[in-house]
């Protein structure tokens, strides 16, 4: 699931902690670039001085490292932040996410949650049958995004701006009927899932388009497609009944000059060529679930990834070297004059010291 | 006739495993009618039909040939037939293979993982007693005791309750109970097993039933 949290803007400073002149920096920018051109020559290949950075925060981090997580965000400034959606109307949610207890999000999804800082999970469906399907509500407050606030945004930040998009409808048909129902419900494929899964793109294309037409740089969605080591669902379904919807996410956004950016979790090398051929500017992956060399064969210089460094293991019980080993490898086998992130997420059990050395090992590469 | 009657005999109960591997509940309630129409046992029909299907999908699954919507339909169709074996089963005098207590550590609400490999498992042959998710290990102890265990299966998706797991196997040792443990879950690895002294570890649900048939011969 996604998790970016916004942090306060901040303008990067030079091209290195030194104030390194740009032939010391590697002589390929100037120290005037802004974080927004170092992402775009990233995007785009063009040999960024440095990768971009981002360091993705769980409300955990924040809880239980607060002075590390400040100490980390001033020395390495995020180049990539996401526009508040300064919405007119509140969305109807009920409770806190990341808090202990129960959460109501837009849609109407109940989700329990028992520790601080990270997500519940769906216990009852909201739909428990299919004749229910329509008293889904569409958060239709999600589209009062004040615009002119957010092109404000935009024109007060040299930083990338990410939008606030939500579109995720894989995961909103778990919300929404429970992830075990929904998967029997893709086997089984009854009429009102294709007409629920309509109604649900519907919404997330009109939101797409709403955040096409402000000033922001990239439009986002997300949905988790893996497990550990596979897909969950079949390659086939998912080109089936998932890929058309990408695709007009992609489209929309391309067709107002944005960048298209995605999260998906797990091991997704099966669906990688297909978000390549859909035009997939950036994908946020669990790289360290799959074969980083096969997809550095396979993929580099054909999309941009997006962090990440491996949360699951070396984040939390890593050491510092081996994180930075890490980092070196996500290098060698990715880094095509651009087309890397310098992402990593803060999250739950990780050690700050790890957080960190990811940022050092990436400013060792490139300004030694 | 009696030829005709043996050879429907066999094919009934690939027939059973198609079907289930398919994932067609209906054909599968079905089939098993026929089967004991025919006059089989139902521990035939279990072990040839039922069984021989599920660790048959397993090994597509841990192949990447089908996926968890598979197997959860297919799941649904082994319950569908035990349905209509289990009192016959009962009348033989048949046993399952062995008591699994399964459940989702302290402070993790996550099932998914659980829930598949506890199918599997049952699909196997083996008797579930399901402790559901944010289980303690008081209630692991307890459970293994009344439910005469042969096996405890932990499950954990965060990095956060992974290390419940620890504490389970030193309360279910400390209660003198020497049954293997087995554990699986998102970040969790066979050095983490080996770590924790857990004597089992499985990365997706079809190995899991791999490795309580280990643990049980061993």
């Amino acid at each position: 699931m996604l998790r970016t949290q916004p942090v306060p803007s901040r303008k990067w400073e030079g091209c290195s902690k030194d104030n390194q002149s740009p032939q010391q920096a590697g002589g390929r920018m100037s120290c005037s670039m802004t974080p927004r051109e170092l992402v775009k020559r990233s995007l785009e290949l063009r040999s960024p001085v440095r990768v971009p950075r981002q360091l993705w925060l769980l409300p955990w981090a924040i809880d239980r490292h607060p002075k590390e997580v400040a100490e980390i965000q001033a020395r390495f400034p995020d180049d990539i932040v996401t526009s508040p959606p300064f919405y007119k109307e509140a969305l109807r949610t009920a409770g806190e996410e990341y808090a202990p207890g129960i959460f109501i999000d837009e849609w109407g999804c109940v989700f329990e949650n028992r520790q601080r800082g990270i997500m519940g999970e769906v216990k009852e469906p909201l739909i428990r049958d299919w004749r229910e399907w329509e008293t889904v509500r569409v958060p239709r407050e999600r589209l009062s995004v004040n615009t002119e606030r957010v092109n404000d945004f935009c024109r007060t930040t040299d930083r990338f701006v990410l939008a606030k998009t939500s579109a995720r409808p894989f995961e909103q048909l778990q919300f929404l009927r429970k992830p075990e129902n929904l998967f029997l419900d893709l086997v089984d494929q009854p009429p009102e899932l294709l007409r629920l899964l309509e109604r649900i793109h519907s919404f997330y294309l009109e939101e797409m388009t709403l955040w096409a037409e402000t000033e922001v740089d990239a439009l986002v969605f997300s949905d988790d497609w893996g497990s550990q080591s596979s897909l969950l669902v079949s390659p086939s379904l998912w080109r089936r009944m998932f890929k058309p919807l990408y695709r007009d996410y992609i489209d929309v956004g391309h067709q107002y000059g944005k960048y298209v950016f995605m999260h998906s979790d797990g091991c997704i090398a099966d669906i990688l060529g297909d978000l390549v051929e859909l035009g997939l500017d950036a994908l946020n992956s669990q790289l360290f679930c799959m074969d980083i060399e096969e997809l550095g064969r396979s993929y580099a210089g054909k999309l941009t990834f997006w962090g990440e460094i491996d949360r699951q293991y070396l984040l939390p019980f890593g050491t510092a070297a081996e994180v930075a080993a890490a980092v070196e490898k996500v290098h060698v086998c990715l880094y095509r004059e651009g087309g890397v992130i310098a992402q990593c997420e803060f999250g739950v059990a990780a050690k700050p010291e790890n957080v960190r050395a990811v940022f050092e090992a990436w400013e060792k590469i490139f300004l030694g | 006739m009696d030829f005709d009657r043996h050879c429907r005999e066999e094919s009934v109960l690939v027939d059973v495993q198609e079907a289930l591997l398919k994932g067609k509940k209906e054909e599968v309630e079905k089939l098993i009618d026929e089967t004991l129409a025919l006059g089989l046992p139902a521990a035939r029909v279990l072990n040839e039909g039922l069984i021989v299907g599920m660790d048959r999908l397993g090994v597509l699954f841990k192949n990447g040939e089908v996926f968890i919507p598979e197997v959860l339909v297919a799941a649904r169709a082994m319950n569908a037939g035990m349905a209509r074996l289990e009192p016959l089963l009962v009348k033989e005098g048949i046993q399952p293979k062995g008591n699994i207590v399964i459940g989702t550590v302290k402070g993790d609400l996550h099932d998914i993982g659980k829930n598949l490999v506890a199918m599997m498992l049952k699909g196997a042959g083996y008797r579930i007693i399901d402790l559901g998710i944010d289980v303690s290990a008081e209630k692991f102890v307890a459970a293994a005791t009344e439910g005469r265990a042969d096996i405890v299966a932990l499950s954990a998706l965060l990095t956060t309750t992974m290390v419940q797991m620890r504490g389970i196997v030193e309360a279910l040792r400390s209660n003198g109970l020497k049954i293997p443990v087995i554990i699986g879950g998102a970040p969790v690895t066979r050095a983490y097993a080996d770590e924790i002294k857990a004597e089992g570890y499985a990365p997706d649900a079809a190995s899991a039933v791999e490795e309580v048939g280990r643990l049980l011969k061993g």
